[in-house]
């Protein structure tokens, strides 16, 4: 039996405030569910909607185990936003059921987690609650999450296969490593594994091509910038589709393009070396990257200087942010390449920090899925024009110590 | 919402927090300082403890205690982004509810912090959870979410690769929201009813990791929040500028109100008075020796006493800043700020060894060191005869 207190949620409609008794589920609850549901994915901006969300969200939970599956599902489309609201109320319920010593569905939860069409995020929730109810359920899952549309279950699907290979024979290692190594997409697994294929296996891999890193570019600068003006101050390149021309740069020299080449295993282009060191400057990078075929991708920059992203003329991201950390690909923007050549410009801007600590400027970046892996069918022009997969690098060094 | 409910809620929302209550970080307007009496003196691993209770994950922020509830939160996963806010009776220790959240905005933060940096402020009906991603959420004391906001979704170029650790605090049925950051930066008060702007007030860009303090100055309550700039003050009703003192400027350590003076940290700690208008001439107080680096100084009984870095125990004298003592310590580094109650005051180090000091001496002698043997970067709650310390790992009663 269900309990409906008609109540003001959501606007035009008169439905429930509803509070859960044991029972069976009806249809006009599963109405009413489906609209306390769509109230709570309706939050918006700014606190939008929060009156109707409140009641919604209380009702939600009141309705019990029953509520469980069709909140972790509305996950799927709703936005990150409202995604919390879910979120809370799916362990809001969990903890009720807990409480009450009812299990949680099981078989439902396994059906959830498995199913790659619903939200890596929800499918996260599902696993942690099954995991929890059922510890056998990760030596059964995981196995199928090594190459997860989810980063955490891909991670510990990872990390679990990790840990048997300490067991097997050199050659069975070996293979184990290299399947290990192409799922892999954390930093730290994927420096692990690539340094056991190494120092264990004598068995190197290519950590750039791997991230699919840009090493190749066209580079022009300096030209003028001034913190607070980095995302505003527009230079002519950055609306270019070829390398070429000459500018009038910082302090009115003339700048010109220049081809770089970077050999750095993490793909960083040193632009204090490829131009000079300058303060309050900006320089533009230009990569030509072919798709054999129309491509989602996500365009991720990592550096400590202020950025902006475009692809073929597009801006797709951009951020100011001077010398707080240098971590991988917190800068990330998403298109959708074109079949045959496509243009990514980064611009990178220095600002006129005097500490130590303040004078890199510097980037990698790199195109890859969702996931943070390698697309296919995506070659990068050198500087000959020829096309070469994407992070290929024959003698990768790696940066020292103190120049990280 | 119910209108029975909604009013009630209204109701104890403007009710002032008890005595007892620790109800923000460094308790009552930020001072780290307790009426209680009784606390405790000596524990350890093995001794002293009324409870411990294991936590899900790490945080840097500091325990809140309103009534008999403890609010924690924690940060965990490989990328800090899954978001705890737990409740714990404070009398057992026993966990009340838990609830859970996914980071909507950038998680990268130093390693020493934490996406749970900022530390949650209650009231009797519930608390408030700010993370350093961003995300803000209000839940009833039973744990029922009131209303969740993701900040970097509402103003999407908020970022700090460092990490957010500023705290909000409550002004009636308003939070107080600071977001200096370098993307857009505000101070925002949010009704907590429902978690709309009631003001939002533009800030420079830069990243802060101070506390707003609250006064009332001429029938005005006013926020102060001291970022690069200074120390600006703001209606709390309005979000209107009220003055600005350039000569206080924060980064890390939050200022002190006490005996009708801000003491600030600024190479050192300064004070300065404050009238209606706000500052009132030139500091009446300076010591360059009294460096309280990532902990905030502590003003009590007569002194300031700050920790830093390295371990450097400093008193001076509140009125002349004449310096009492300096001790170098083995405490090593502290993020956690002294907090004082009852004649002694805690000063804690991220190795989790609380030294216990009598505030009346003029001269360095610990009544005792304590070691949990666990990493504390949050600063500790009093309430209740005791102290509330959460570890990487525990929540700590330590007392009666």
């Amino acid at each position: 039996m269900i309990r409906l207190v008609r109540g003001l949620w959501p606007a035009g409609g008169a439905v429930l405030l509803a509070l859960s008794m044991a029972g069976a589920w009806s249809v006009a609850a599963d109405n009413d569910l489906k609209l306390g549901l769509d109230a709570l994915k309706s939050v918006g901006r700014e606190g939008a909607n929060h009156e109707n969300a409140a009641p919604a969200w209380k009702a939600l939970v009141g309705a019990g185990g029953e509520a469980l599956m069709p909140a972790l599902a509305a996950i799927d489309d709703a936005d990150p936003r409202a995604g919390n609201w879910l979120r809370s109320a799916v362990s809001a319920i969990a903890e009720a059921e807990a409480r009450a010593s009812r299990p949680l569905p099981a078989g439902k939860l396994e059906a959830f987690v498995k199913d790659g069409k619903n939200a890596p995020s929800a499918r996260r929730v599902a696993f942690d609650l099954l995991a929890k109810q059922d510890p056998a359920a990760k030596d059964r899952l995981l196995p199928g999450f090594l190459h997860d549309k989810s980063p955490d279950l891909r991670r510990e699907a990872i990390a679990a296969e990790l840990a048997k290979l300490g067991k097997a024979d050199p050659a069975a290692a070996k293979a184990g490593l290299q399947k290990l190594f192409a799922a892999s997409r954390d930093e730290d697994q994927v420096g692990a594994i690539a340094k056991k294929l190494e120092e264990e296996h004598k068995s190197p891999v290519g950590v750039t091509e791997h991230y699919a890193f840009i090493n190749r570019w066209h580079v022009v600068g300096p030209f003028p910038n001034e913190q607070g003006k980095a995302l505003t101050l527009s230079h002519p390149p950055e609306a270019l589709t070829e390398p070429k021309g000459i500018f009038k740069g910082k302090g009115d020299a003339e700048v010109a393009w220049k081809h770089h080449a970077t050999d750095d295993k993490m793909g960083m282009l040193d632009l204090t070396r490829a131009i000079a060191v300058h303060k309050d400057a900006a320089a533009y990078a230009l990569a030509v990257v072919t798709a054999e075929k129309e491509t989602p991708a996500e365009f991720r920059v990592t550096t400590q200087n202020a950025v902006q992203i475009f692809l073929n003329g597009k801006k797709v991201f951009e951020r100011e942010e001077y010398h707080h950390g240098e971590v991988l690909d917190y800068n990330s923007g998403a298109g959708v390449l074109k079949p045959g050549p496509n243009v990514i410009v980064v611009k990178i801007c220095q600002n006129d920090q005097k500490e130590p600590w303040a004078q890199k400027w510097r980037f990698a970046a790199r195109v890859c899925d969702p996931t943070g892996g390698p697309l296919p069918g995506l070659a990068l022009l050198d500087a000959a024009g020829k096309p070469v997969p994407l992070g290929h690098n024959p003698n990768p060094t790696v940066r020292k110590e103190d120049d990280q | 919402m119910t209108k029975t409910f909604a009013a009630v809620v209204l109701a104890v929302a403007a009710a002032p927090a008890v005595a007892a209550d620790w109800a923000q970080f460094k308790g009552p307007n930020a001072a780290g300082v307790s009426d209680e009496k009784g606390l405790p003196v000596e524990w350890g691993k093995d001794k002293g403890i009324r409870w411990k209770t294991a936590l899900p994950a790490r945080g840097v922020s500091c325990p809140v205690v309103v009534g008999n509830r403890v609010y924690v939160t924690c940060a965990s996963g490989k990328r800090d982004d899954q978001l705890h806010v737990l409740a714990f009776d404070a009398t057992t220790g026993r966990e009340l509810w838990r609830r859970q959240l996914l980071a909507t905005g950038p998680t990268s933060c130093h390693p020493k912090s934490s996406m749970a940096a900022p530390t949650p402020v209650a009231d009797e009906t519930g608390v408030y959870a700010l993370f350093a991603s961003g995300d803000l959420a209000a839940f009833d004391a039973d744990g029922t979410l009131r209303w969740y906001r993701s900040l970097v979704g509402d103003y999407p170029t908020i970022t700090n690769q460092v990490g957010m650790a500023s705290s909000p605090v409550l002004v009636g049925d308003k939070l107080i929201v600071p977001m200096d950051n370098d993307g857009e930066s505000f101070l925002a008060a949010v009704d907590t009813r429902y978690g709309k702007n009631v003001w939002k007030a533009a800030r420079p860009k830069g990243i802060n990791w101070v506390t707003p303090l609250v006064r009332e100055a001429g029938g005005v309550t006013e926020v102060l929040f001291a970022g690069p700039s200074g120390t600006t003050a703001y209606d709390a009703a309005t979000g209107q500028q009220r003055w600005v003192y350039k000569e206080a400027p924060g980064n890390i350590p939050t200022a002190s109100l006490a005996d009708g003076l801000l003491y600030y940290p600024a190479g050192g700690v300064s004070a300065v008075r404050l009238g209606e208008a706000g500052v009132e001439g030139k500091p009446v107080m300076t010591s360059r020796l009294a460096r309280p680096g990532m902990a905030s100084p502590l003003v009590y009984g007569g002194k300031v006493f700050t920790v830093d870095g390295q371990g450097f125990v400093t008193a001076v004298e509140a009125k002349t800043g004449k310096l009492l003592y300096k001790e170098r310590t083995k405490l090593g580094e502290a993020s956690a700020s002294p907090v004082a109650g009852d004649g002694k005051v805690y000063v804690t180090s991220e190795k989790g060894v609380t030294l216990v000091i009598p505030a009346d001496k003029d001269t360095f002698d610990p009544l005792a060191t304590n070691d949990l043997g666990e990493e504390v970067l949050g600063t500790p709650a009093i309430s209740g005869g005791s102290l509330f310390i959460r570890t990487d790992k525990h929540l700590y009663r330590i007392g009666k």
